[in-house]
């Protein structure tokens, strides 16, 4: 009986095969086009595109940038081309990393100018950059990189170490890198598409040793966290997170989440900002399950940087405060984020979240896309802007 | 083209360099042993460059220069051009008017690749008529040894890919579809 069983399996699998040549298997879309539904495959929304050369400080709008009273904003160095994650070098040098550029830079200040020398190349999307005893760390999407003592050799840098490999997927897989109180490396490991279910690997936050030992995840059911920090006092987890395209210009929200040890889950790919049930991978599911956010951020507003403020230059009430630097939609019809906003965390009380520098974008106009947060010796802050190519330095005066 | 008009319209991308179309011209004479009197190119193998997206042709020489993208002609021509070279070639590119190729096509294999093309979402980026946008190149009409080589290094990961899209897209391609595509695209004409 099974012998039959399979022998007309086999026959109907070689009829299927047979007739196979004669309709062609629907692949998948780009990955920034899948989950979109048919009835919007006319959408004229795609992500912006990023110029292939940085632009020069006198042509960058940065007059454009409102903030609050008493704060300016100027550019601080350019050249950067698509300018994303930066680190201090203990000798004062600061790292940059980059997206589609492949580039990872080191910038000098020379007091009345800075001075940008390209420490490697060719790279794949090498956006997170951390340091530690002498050596920076670089992560591109397939490895994290080790270079050691570099600042003795900026004009000649060492060859890499290569400390970890990642999973190689590339969509959501631009990461950041940040230390944690325990001397561990955290870092991001997005979905590999817009909605799926993503294998076990990826949707997390994780960490490893500086070293690369010791890998574990941290936080999962996180669709695309590009920015994180420890808070100042507590030493626990927040991070940022985006939140699905096509489902419309109000939802679902990016999203600021708590993780105060390691272990939960926060969602993906079956509920969304803690209250929207996926409608093709939340069926059965309930939103109870997981991890909610502590604040929805906007839809599409593609939050990147996310750092507490510890300095003492700005007014006494921006201390501890974190500042969430927003890219900016492309998945929503009127364009939203283009900004840096602040959220203040205060124990029993609903996170206060309000506009720090506005006006990147004019209409569908992009003016430049802030990314990350750096925070100078002095308290004031560097700001990376990855359409430009370009770093802004924020300060406050009385 | 509505529709394409709306695409134009999504985001407005402000030139991140002012480029000198005079100096592209100039800067372009040597380019044409290979790529062709006006940037349409006749020796099989090498690109058109006319017409193309000038952040398309841009991105391309930044990938040869930082060393991506990999090419005995190309490498060493891109590695001592500046930033300023490179806008003003592509901007002089993305103005002269792209030519269909003298090129022998099969018509069954471009039939084939015509339904490829719909099933694999070759419009999705390159718009619908594949004269390309932004960074993404103008497929129609070009060359088809070029368009089977590079088709080729973006399933073998060797492209240069910048963000892994076209690496992606070309996993599920045969050497029959690769084939087929190609004809398909080759044969198109471009649009002015």
């Amino acid at each position: 009986m099974r012998r039959i069983t399979l022998t007309s399996l086999a026959l109907a699998l070689g009829v299927v095969l047979a007739l196979a040549p004669l309709v062609l298997a629907q692949q998948p879309p780009p990955a920034w086009k899948q989950g979109q539904s048919p009835e919007l495959a006319d959408s004229p929304l795609a992500p912006v595109p990023l110029p292939p050369t940085p632009t020069p400080a006198k042509d960058i709008p940065v007059d454009k940038i409102k903030l609050p009273p008493g704060f300016t904003i100027s550019v601080w160095a350019d050249g950067l081309h698509n300018a994303r994650q930066m680190a201090w070098g203990t000798r004062g040098t600061l790292f940059v990393g980059t997206r589609v550029a492949g580039s990872v830079y080191a910038v000098v200040d020379r007091g009345d100018r800075r001075e940008v020398k390209v420490i490697a190349k060719g790279l794949a999307q090498p956006s997170g950059v951390a340091f530690k005893d002498g050596a920076l760390y670089v992560a591109e999407i397939p490895r994290l990189l080790k270079y050691e003592n570099i600042e003795a050799s900026l004009d000649n840098p060492p060859a890499p170490k290569v400390v970890y490999e990642f999973p190689k997927d590339a969509h959501h897989n631009w990461r950041f890198l940040l230390w944690g109180p325990d001397g561990k490396l955290y870092f991001n490991m997005g979905a590999p598409c817009n909605i799926c279910m993503p294998p076990d690997t990826h949707a997390n936050i994780s960490r490893v040793n500086p070293d690369g030992t010791g890998f574990e995840y941290y936080a999962r059911g996180v669709r695309n966290s590009t920015g994180a920090d420890f808070h100042p006092v507590t030493k626990e987890l927040y991070f940022v997170s985006h939140g699905r395209d096509w489902m419309g210009d109000e939802i679902p929200n990016d999203t600021l989440h708590h993780a105060p040890r390691p272990g939960f889950h926060f969602g993906y790919p079956y509920c969304h900002q803690g209250d929207i049930v996926d409608p093709d991978f939340g069926r059965g599911r309930s939103c109870s399950e997981f991890a909610p956010p502590l604040l929805k951020l906007g839809p599409h507003v593609a939050p990147i940087g996310f750092r507490f403020y510890t300095g003492s230059l700005f007014p006494p009430q921006y201390r501890n405060v974190a500042f969430s630097a927003q890219k900016g939609s492309w998945n929503r019809t009127v364009k939203i984020g283009y900004r840096v906003m602040t959220v203040e965390l205060k124990p029993g009380q609903p996170p206060k979240y309000e506009v720090f520098a506005d006006g990147f974008h004019q209409g569908d106009k992009v003016l430049g896309r802030p990314t990350h947060i750096e925070w100078m010796p002095d308290g004031s802050m560097l700001l990376s802007d990855d359409y430009h190519g370009a770093i802004y330095h924020i300060t406050y005066r009385r | 083209m509505v529709i394409v008009a709306a695409m134009v319209a999504a985001t407005v991308a402000l030139p991140a360099l002012a480029a000198d179309l005079e100096a592209g011209r100039r800067k372009s004479e040597p380019c044409a042993r290979c790529h062709g009197d006006g940037g349409n190119a006749t020796v099989p193998g090498t690109p058109s460059l006319a017409g193309q997206p000038a952040w398309f042709t841009h991105w391309a020489l930044v990938k040869f220069r930082d060393g991506r993208r990999k090419d005995p002609m190309m490498s060493p021509v891109a590695a001592n051009l500046s930033d300023a070279d490179m806008a003003d070639l592509a901007a002089y590119y993305a103005t002269l008017p792209p030519r269909p190729r003298p090129q022998t096509l099969d018509a069954a294999k471009a039939a084939a690749g015509q339904r490829l093309a719909v099933s694999h979402h070759c419009t999705s980026c390159h718009r619908p008529d594949l004269g390309g946008q932004h960074q993404v190149p103008r497929l129609a009409g070009q060359d088809l040894d070029y368009l089977l080589r590079l088709l080729r290094a973006y399933r073998a990961g060797t492209a240069g890919d910048l963000e892994g899209l076209m690496t992606l897209a070309a996993q599920p391609l045969s050497d029959a579809d690769i084939e087929n595509l190609a004809h398909y695209i080759a044969g198109l004409t471009p649009a002015p």
